[in-house]
């Protein structure tokens, strides 16, 4: 009683009442937000000196299959043969420079970016949704009726398509279902993500759009599949020898209540980091669907840069990725605050 | 330029190298599968051309891609061409030019009455033009510097004449890749602005051009339209529309062939070409090309000054050796073997492709270990204890050998000449890098021999040139920087030559000199050229025919020093279109019913063990 009452008895000083008003939930979303800011800014320093210890030369880059002079050859050098900390100060004076120039593609780095993001956020993006969505609702399922049939039909079947070649199998749809084979007519087109002369900006276009997308989606989505499910029945499962699992029922709730509203909650959340964890890694494309497909992601576009290496374009391509990253890694966290009020103390 | 690098082929493929990779050695594309051609329609006349590498600029200034250049050709004029039977010069937008006596001025007549795209007359004005900006810009040197190295000034005295001024004598005034670009369009285009200029165009419309077909829209890193221009001077084109249509792989866009997506695709991997060989419908075209890949040695890794660099072992600067290493290598076996018999033995360092240059050495070095053996024996390198041959100062003939790791066909033919060195008692300790590690060790003489190749212009300056002393490495704010030359071969003699033909404007005399060169490089072996691999081409022959070989009769279909294809291609008429479905490789279907019945069997034998000691209850 006392001590409820003590602080209304005797007010704080101010500041100490200002500091209070700051809740346990409040400053642990502060202290994620510092560290991944932390975090962000180690990134962009490390950054810098990874992309400099790769072999090559940007000038060769930069000259290859042109017919250029030595004597321009020497002129481009001189401009680019800075001191690494005369390069380092003006790197991070502006880390996101916008006049940084692609040496393979010669034009600004984020221009080079932009046109990419989108084929990958709708290839990646979509499969990684329709994983998360299927997969979390087979695992639940599965857990549900853990070693019944259809727990190890999709369990197996999950498995099986988890640890296929991601372009073995996205090479063995669009043989299928693209060219056609075994009488079945080869409906979906082999490559790219509309047909010449379509406006995607168009009721048609969209449709067009999605007409290309089938395959290369289907082959992710069936593939990422088995890490939501399987993630997800497990903890299900765990949860299910819960006690306060035998008191919902005892209670005389409905199974379905019971697990929807008492146990799938609970299991939730190592599935939640999964997921965000993953839509953090989505811009960073799938190179080898990308590849099969022939989309033209963020995925490819590394792998380009990589060979040369195109430093400026790595450069911000990495911290586009480790941003990326570090965002969702840190709504994962608000998030599992939220769900799991234990993680804030 | 365009081919005169490194680049080859393997630019367009190395976005996809590991996965390509992959694909081919599982087998899946050998598996053929068809299905009925779209019938024919409107869409008959936009012919559909698969290629593996996105252009990386509309901008002449800025693009190097070998897409791009295929872009620039159809868009903007050239005041001569290369004529698609051999190369010679043919008129371009200029139909007659003389050199004046003392060598310093050309006169170029241009066509009367020709309009860019938009109907702007289109004269000598604009050629000046761009040959002045190229001469005056510094930015603008960079894609076009060499051409215009020894021109000073162009004049356009009136609409139908062009006046180009030179410093010395130039031969390649007969074939100047330079784009003639639209002065009303161009000017406005600022020195500062132009190295990010994008020249591509706004929504329904097309960029002004003056070439059979015109950039009409760019989708970045799927497709490039092409539309026919209404004002073309020369013959106009059956096609109205040319995409480009780009895939990341040789093996989709095989299939894309196979389904009828793209009419034709080009710089196709043997297995993918050889799987499209049958196919109804398609033809397939081992093109002769402009390319050659070559056993090359460190003959003495020095500066531009002269002063030694690198790790190279001094015994490959005696020619004996090197002569004697030719005599091991069996090229054929290498072409039969590592091109799957798409290609040629190699010889000099101009292709066979460019008939009136290249020279069929007189004294061919053939495969003969016997000769070889004895040449080793006769220079001095007896045979050693395990089999490997010593030089009279007791090193024994052990090198390093580099091959490439971005080309399955070179680390193929590095394994090659292994066992062909083994087999006259030289070691070859073999290392496969990537071409821009390779590039880096070449550079800096860190090598002893490597594999690699070059694709050849029509103009053999370039490729002469890689062969001079000036063109060594050189030293570059302290640190070795890589030149041109990579076999750091330096002959004064050879030099002497190369200074010569750069300055006879007489034809004839040039190519004795050209082939003076070849001969001397042949005997002095800094490089033993491996093979003159084809261009694999195949196009849908029951939807478009006319298409002209560059050169005649067997040469490339497309990508070539010319737009001849695309002016005379015509869709096959409507009647004969037809493809019917057939064989599924039997590979892939026994491939495909045996997955089928492991996964079936894994999943019916885990249903079979039921019942489980799970939860049972399924009370919902």
């Amino acid at each position: 009683m006392a001590l409820v009452a003590e602080p209304s008895a005797v007010p704080l000083p101010a500041r100490a009442r200002s500091g209070r008003r700051i809740g346990p939930g409040t400053r642990y979303a502060l202290n994620q937000i510092a560290g991944s800011l932390a975090t962000f800014l180690f990134v962009i320093v490390f950054n810098f000196f990874l992309f400099r210890i790769l072999p090559g030369d940007p000038i060769s880059l930069y000259t290859k299959g042109r017919d250029v002079s030595g004597a321009r050859i020497r002129e481009l050098q001189a401009q680019l043969h800075q001191p690494i900390w005369h390069q380092f100060i003006s790197y991070m004076r502006d880390p996101f420079s916008q006049t940084a120039e692609s040496v393979k593609y010669n034009s600004p780095v984020w221009d080079v970016i932009g046109p990419r993001v989108w084929p990958t956020l709708l290839l990646v993006g979509t499969a990684t949704i329709l994983a998360t969505l299927i997969g979390v609702w087979l695992g639940i399922r599965s857990a549900w009726k853990r070693g019944q049939r259809f727990d190890k039909v999709t369990t197996t079947t999950t498995l099986i398509f988890y640890s296929m070649p991601e372009f073995w199998f996205g090479m063995i749809l669009l043989i299928v279902f693209s060219v056609g084979a075994f009488g079945i007519p080869g409906f979906f087109p082999v490559g790219g993500l509309s047909t010449p002369g379509v406006d995607i900006n168009t009721p048609a276009g969209w449709v067009d759009v999605a007409w290309h997308l089938t395959l290369p989606v289907t082959t992710l989505t069936v593939i990422y599949l088995a890490e939501y499910s399987l993630i997800m029945r497990a903890s299900l499962i765990d949860e299910m020898g819960q006690d306060y699992l035998k008191t919902a029922r005892a209670k005389g709730l409905l199974d379905r209540m019971v697990r929807q509203r008492h146990a799938v909650p609970n299991a939730m959340l190592p599935t939640t980091t999964l997921i965000f964890m993953n839509l953090g890694f989505v811009v960073g494309g799938a190179i080898t669907i990308e590849d099969v497909f022939s989309i033209p992601g963020l995925g490819s576009l590394t792998v380009d840069a990589i060979n040369g290496p195109d430093i400026p374009l790595l450069q911000s391509l990495f911290v586009l990725f480790s941003g990326a990253v570090i965002l969702a890694n840190l709504i994962a966290n608000l998030l599992y605050a939220k769900l799991d009020p234990r993680v804030r103390t | 330029m365009r081919s005169s690098t490194r680049r080859t082929r393997i630019m367009a493929t190395c976005a996809a190298i590991a996965l390509v990779g992959g694909i081919s050695t599982v087998g899946v594309v050998s598996a053929a599968a068809d299905t009925p051609s779209p019938s024919a329609s409107s869409t008959d006349s936009v012919l559909n051309v698969g290629i593996l590498q996105d252009i990386d600029s509309a901008n002449p200034f800025t693009g190097v891609a070998a897409s791009s250049y295929e872009i620039y050709q159809m868009m903007y004029p050239t005041l001569t061409n290369y004529a698609a039977k051999d190369f010679s010069t043919a008129p371009g937008i200029a139909t007659s030019w003389t050199e004046s006596a003392d060598h310093k001025t050309w006169t170029y007549q241009i066509r009367p009455g020709m309009k860019w795209s938009d109907g702007v007359p289109m004269t000598a004005a604009d050629a000046a033009y761009t040959f002045n900006r190229v001469i005056n810009g510094k930015y603008e040197q960079t894609n076009f510097g060499n051409y215009v190295a020894n021109i000073t000034s162009a004049e356009a005295p009136s609409p139908t004449t062009l006046v180009l001024n030179v410093s010395r004598p130039t031969p390649n005034m007969t074939h100047l890749a330079v784009y003639i670009l639209p002065e009303h369009i161009w000017k406005n285009v600022s020195e500062s602005q132009v190295q990010s200029y994008k020249n591509e165009p706004a929504a329904g419309q097309t960029i002004v051009g003056g070439g059979p077909f015109l950039l009409a829209q760019r989708v970045v890193g799927q497709y490039i339209r092409m539309v026919r221009n209404p004002n073309y001077y020369g013959k106009a084109p059956a096609l109205n529309e040319v995409d480009f249509r780009i895939y990341s792989n040789g093996d989709a866009m095989g299939q894309a062939l196979k389904k009828g997506e793209i009419d034709f695709a080009d710089s196709l991997e043997a297995n993918v070409f050889n799987s499209l060989k049958n196919v109804p419908g398609i033809t397939t075209v081992p093109a002769i090309y402009s390319g050659f890949d070559e056993l090359a040695f460190n003959t003495g890794a020095a500066l531009d000054t002269g002063k030694p660099i690198g790790t190279g072992s001094p015994l490959l600067k005696d020619v004996k050796l090197r002569q004697a290493i030719g005599w091991a290598i069996d090229r054929q076996t290498l072409v039969d073997k590592v091109l799957g018999g798409l290609g040629t033995p190699g010889s000099t360092i101009i292709p066979p492709l460019y008939a009136n240059q290249h020279l069929d050495p007189a004294n061919p070095v053939t495969y003969d270990p016997a000769k070889a053996n004895a040449l080793l024996d006769a220079a001095g390198y007896k045979m050693g204890p395990n089999n490997v041959r010593v030089a009279p100062n007791g090193t024994p003939l052990s090198f390093r050998l580099n091959g490439r790791t971005n080309s399955p066909s070179s680390m193929k033919t590095v394994q090659y000449i292994q066992g062909y060195l083994a087999a006259v008692g030289i070691k070859a300790t073999v290392t496969n890098i990537s071409e821009d590690a390779l590039t880096q060790k070449i550079g800096e003489g860190d090598y002893d021999m490597f594999e690699w190749g070059w694709v050849v212009e029509p103009d053999p300056n370039y490729q002469l040139s890689t062969f001079t002393c000036a063109n060594r490495s050189y030293l570059s704010g302290g640190s070795i920087t890589a030149n041109l030359s990579d076999s750091f071969y330096c002959n004064s003699a050879y030099d002497a030559l190369y200074d010569k033909q750069g300055g006879q404007t007489n034809p004839d005399e040039r190519i004795a000199t050209v082939k003076t060169m070849q001969q001397m490089l042949y005997d002095d072996a800094p490089y033993i050229l491996t093979y003159y691999y084809d261009d694999l081409e195949a196009y849908r022959s029951d939807r478009f025919t006319g298409f002209v070989p560059q050169p005649a009769p067997n040469g490339a279909l497309l990508f070539q020093y010319g737009t001849y294809s695309y002016e005379n291609v015509t869709p096959v008429s409507a009647t004969s279109a037809s493809a019917d479905s057939s064989g599924v490789s039997s590979a892939l279907i026994i491939g495909l019913v045996v997955a089928v019945v492991i996964i079936a069997g894994l999943v019916f034998a885990l249903v079979r063990r039921r019942p489980a000691t799970g939860v049972d209850d399924d009370r919902e």
